[in-house]
């Protein structure tokens, strides 16, 4: 064995070791303990062996040498390097690289300390501000007893970075994400009181508002990702305020959203705390104000969510929306056993409470979710503070896509016509706008704006939806409370909504007609889409036709194809049924058929017009109404014309 | 008096071996009893040269027929029982020590080898925890000890050498009786200053079978507190012993390590041996005054070298700077210089140590044990 005698005592160990490495590493090892102890501040000595072990893929051993390098050798690049990689393999999701696994391994072999020490000197050594704060959480995650020491600091950092960062203003940042969904349940979980000012735990609060609302704001789309997507937000956002709310000594049962939460529950709970406080109860305490919030933006949601059920698979989903339909006080009231109130109902006691119908009982949830939503806007807005903090809170929480529907429905129940104008004049985006079209013409119907009604109807019938639906047997019921019902998006249910609402509008305006002819011809057109549920109507017509002794409708050969209609039309045309003149094929003019046997050929032209329309009977309804509508817009204008108008 | 000749009289009365049973349970309520004394120690005695090991007639006079090896297997099978079943770690201790005293051992060593390796067989800790006490009452390194251990190793490396996993599982029964063990059997082989081998030239040293060197090497690798395990746990002895230091096989095991290479013993267990030692001796924990290696023990490394240049020189004429190029001869000195300066950095030498670092100096050059000298000297100035 040649020795340079030239070489320092130091690197001639060190070059040993390396030398004998290749051929034996076991005499390679013996070497670099020797080397180690006789050098203990030489760092290439530590560092050679810790890349011997490293190199033979000896975890415990390379471990070990790394704790020593750790505790030593902080200021060498080499070793940055090393733990550069060692946490890029720590955060990796899986490790398929054989070097990053070994890492992973290696750190698990590392004394806690060690790890902790690891995490934070990378976590300070670290310019890039979003690698130092997940280097920071990672050390917490792994080292719940560093939370105390290290959370608030961490809380800070997140909060300036997001301030400084580009998106600044924007909920959904990564650092808002870090600090939210990553950092704030660690700081939950430490059973030690972590030592956050209550204001910067308000502040929090906030901003985990802001974040889950935002991001529960998303279209599902943007959150496929699984770097966005959270589960289960909601009962993160519980778990938040469950957190800050106890920090905060607020009162513990609004902060229980444990497993056999209601929302029923909940609310009783709000309202018992509010009737606790007396009414110089301090405004800067924010409790009723944050947890009463989020609790109707949840119900909202639900609200919201619970409007559009989800489909069973390959069926298209159908929307729901609120329109105010019909009540008839000459039917009996079948549809709501009256005045039998459910234990779990909210407040609806007034003395002629509304009745609210959806399609099937199964959507009864609806209702409650509309109820209980109600009732927290209510409270929001029962008192100048609450709803001055709530308009502050909204106004960063950015919520109004959320209430835009609500609020219509709300100033509808509440019989607020013109506010609910209002809200519907601002919906412009197309999605809404036949839902728009559709309140709009019920709203103007109730307030017997009968003219107005006509242009809603005709812009909502080019927007009707593809899927069809059936008739409904819900838009009347009996008694003379006031009526809301969940309408479905569907083609049918919407005709049968807006023609039920024309017949209204031209019914109730014919007193102001000169001539009724016209109005009669039109609601005998519209009821034939919903009948015999419409049939009702027409029994006073005809009794109307038979004192004027006769009837002109022009429109007859394009519309009418009822069967029973054209029977009754007919049984007043012939002897028995009074010999009514029938004014309704154009191309005759105005000549009377009075002299007897004189028009013979007429009365046979009539009779075969008739039999026409009969065989037209099973024509599609839907279609021919739409046409209807569209084209002879002139002609039901004329009969919705106010009084003196003309 | 009466007492002794009835309890004489009664066990006279058995047969052997049911009286060598009967013995065990009286010898126990006579030496092992609250308050005993030199005559109960005494009539003890007598019981186990007549009774248990059948070495002397009523009389007192040696019989002229010892054992028949079935008497013997069934006087162990007796033991083994008998020792298993106590509770009491002294008692044990005590009667275990009585039974094998540095005085009657010669004449009883191959019951109680045959009797051990039985308790490594079965196995029994508490056996094999009672006969550490014992090779450590007697010094680990005694004669007696060595030859003891011997007998095991026969038992374990030449006659079943093909079930090895009892032995392998050793440390696992029983860490401090491995660890005397170990002291015991490093002690049988590489060494002139045994008995057996002063009349052998050098070169005709006993090496340890392969099998052994293997299963040596893997109980350090495996456990790194192996070799100080004896010290770390106090044997109970019986009232008024006087506990012994364990020595541990540090030294020892190094020595082979070290003369390995210039007798041409270049299994590559010796390697992985020197790196296991090495890293038993950087987790010694430290204790004042150091009580690990004997620096003395180390000391005795040197002269084989010196005997292995001196053949060199004079037998095969080599000139001084062949011999000290010899890769045999400098893997021996880098293997005892390693090991000098990491039993001294962990400050877990005791005794002569200014000898040693003295002695290693008429070694041939050898550039670390140049550095470790020049460092020890250093050292020594600074202080």
């Amino acid at each position: 064995m040649e020795i340079d005698l030239e070489m320092s005592d130091e690197d001639y160990v060190i070059q040993r070791a390396k030398d004998s490495f290749k051929n034996n590493p076991s005499a390679a090892k013996a070497w670099m303990i020797t080397a180690k102890i006789m050098y203990p501040n030489n760092f290439e000595v530590q560092f050679e062996a810790y890349q011997i072990e490293k190199t033979a893929r000896n975890i415990k051993e390379a471990a070990k040498c790394f704790s020593q390098l750790t505790i030593k050798f902080q200021q060498q690049p080499e070793l940055w390097k090393e733990i550069e990689k060692l946490t890029i393999a720590l955060r990796a999701e899986s490790n398929n690289d054989e070097e990053k696994q070994f890492m992973c391994d290696m750190f698990r072999h590392l004394s806690s300390d060690v790890q902790h020490k690891l995490l934070l000197f990378t976590a300070d050594h670290c310019e890039d501000t979003m690698e130092h704060c997940r280097l920071l959480l990672l050390l917490l995650q792994r080292f719940p007893t560093a939370i105390s020491s290290n959370g608030p600091r961490l809380v800070d950092t997140l909060i300036s970075a997001e301030k400084h960062s580009v998106d600044g203003n924007y909920p959904i940042s990564p650092y808002r994400k870090l600090l939210i969904c990553d950092l704030l349940p660690l700081l939950a979980s430490e059973k030690v009181k972590v030592d956050l000012s209550s204001k910067l735990l308000q502040k929090l609060l906030q901003k985990a508002i802001e974040f889950y609302f935002c991001y529960l704001g998303l279209n599902s789309s943007a959150i496929q990702d699984s770097e966005t997507k959270i589960e289960d937000p909601w009962s993160n956002l519980f778990g938040v305020i469950e957190f800050i709310g106890n920090q905060l000594n607020w009162e513990p049962q609004l902060l229980d959203f444990s497993t056999n939460w209601s929302k029923e529950g909940y609310w009783q709970k709000i309202m018992k705390f509010c009737q606790s406080k007396s009414k110089n109860y301090p405004l800067e305490d924010k409790q009723l104000l944050y947890c009463l919030s989020i609790f109707f933006v949840y119900c909202l949601f639900e609200y919201n969510s619970s409007l559009t059920p989800e489909s069973s698979p390959g069926q298209t989903s159908t929307t729901f929306i609120m329109v105010e339909a019909f009540s008839d006080s000459t039917l009996l009231n079948l549809a709501e056993p009256k005045n039998k109130k459910r234990k779990t109902d909210v407040d609806v006691s007034h003395v002629s409470a509304p009745c609210i119908t959806a399609e099937k009982p199964q959507y009864k949830h609806i209702q409650n979710n509309f109820l209980i939503c109600m009732n927290c806007w209510d409270l929001l807005n029962s008192s100048e503070n609450l709803q001055r903090e709530f308009i502050k809170l909204n106004s960063n929480l950015k919520l109004d896509p959320l209430l835009s529907s609500f609020v219509i429905d709300y100033a509808l129940y509440k019989g607020m016509y013109d506010e609910a104008l209002m809200f519907l004049h601002k919906v412009t985006e197309p999605p809404l706008l036949l839902q728009r079209y559709i309140r709009e013409a019920s709203i103007l119907y109730f307030k017997k704006k009968y003219s107005f009604c006509l242009e809603p109807i005709t812009l909502a019938l080019p927007l009707l939806p593809n899927n069809k639906g059936n008739l409904s047997n819900n838009l009347i019921i009996g008694g003379n409370q006031k009526h809301f019902h969940y309408l479905p998006l569907t083609r049918i249910a919407i005709l049968q909504f807006l023609t039920k609402i024309l017949t209204r509008c031209i019914k109730e305006n014919m007193q102001h007609q000169s001539s009724a002819d016209l109005s009669i011809g039109h609601i005998f057109t519209l009821t034939q889409l919903d009948w015999p549920q419409e049939e009702d109507m027409i029994p006073p017509l005809l009794e109307k036709i038979k004192q004027s002794r006769s009837f002109q409708y022009h429109n007859f050969q394009n519309y009418i194809i009822n069967v029973d209609i054209l029977e009754e039309l007919t049984y007043l045309w012939t002897n028995q049924g009074g010999q009514i003149q029938l004014d309704i094929l154009p191309h005759l003019g105005q000549r009377r058929i009075g002299t007897r046997g004189a028009d013979k050929g007429v009365k046979e032209e009539i009779k075969q017009a008739i039999r026409r329309q009969i065989t037209r009977s099973n024509e599609k309804l839907d279609d021919l109404l739409v046409s209807f509508i569209l084209n002879e817009r002139a002609q039901i204008l004329q009969t919705l014309k106010p009084p003196f108008s003309m | 008096m009466s007492t002794e000749v009835n309890l004489k009289q009664g066990l006279r009365k058995l047969e052997y071996p049911i009286c060598a049973k009967e013995a065990l349970y009286k010898i126990y309520d006579l030496i092992c009893s609250r308050i005993t004394s030199i005559k109960n120690m005494d009539l003890a005695l007598d019981l186990m040269a007549e009774f248990v090991f059948y070495e002397v007639d009523r009389r007192g006079h040696k019989r002229a027929q010892s054992l028949s090896p079935l008497q013997e297997l069934q006087l162990v099978k007796i033991l083994y029982e008998y020792f298993d079943t106590l509770t009491s770690e002294s008692g044990r201790n005590t009667v275990f020590l009585s039974l094998f005293s540095g005085t009657t051992i010669n004449s009883r060593l191959g019951v109680l080898t045959k009797f051990i390796s039985m308790g490594i067989g079965i196995p029994s800790t508490k056996i094999l925890s009672s006969a550490s006490a014992w090779m450590q009452q007697l010094g680990n390194t005694s004669p007696n000890s060595c030859k003891f251990a011997e007998g095991l190793i026969q038992d374990y490396f030449h006659f079943y050498v093909s079930s090895t996993e009892k032995i392998t599982a050793l440390p696992e029964i029983s860490l401090e009786f491995t660890a005397n063990f170990l002291t015991a059997i490093a002690e049988n082989y590489y060494n002139t200053s045994n008995k057996k081998t002063t009349t052998l030239p050098p070169s005709k040293f006993i090496f340890p079978p392969q099998k052994l060197l293997e299963t040596v090497t893997l109980w350090i690798s495996q456990n790194t507190s192996l070799c100080i395990a004896a010290q770390q746990k106090q044997a109970v002895l019986p009232p008024g012993a006087i506990a012994m230091e364990a020595t541990t096989p540090i030294a020892g095991l190094l020595k082979w390590c070290i003369l390995a290479p210039i007798y041409r013993q270049d299994s590559k267990e010796y390697t992985d041996l020197h790196l296991a030692l090495l890293n038993s001796i950087m987790e010694i924990p430290k204790s004042t005054p150091p009580k690990a290696v004997c620096a003395q023990h180390l000391t005795s490394s040197i002269n084989p070298i010196l005997t292995f240049v001196n053949d060199l020189k004079n037998k095969q004429e080599k000139k001084f700077s062949e011999i000290i190029n010899e890769d045999a001869l400098q893997l021996s000195l880098d293997r005892f210089a390693q090991a000098i300066q990491v039993i001294a950095s962990v400050n877990a030498m005791y005794g002569h140590t200014d000898d040693l670092y003295h002695q290693i100096k008429i070694l041939p050059f050898n550039k670390l044990m140049n550095i470790i000298q020049n460092n020890y000297k250093n050292k020594v100035v600074v202080l």
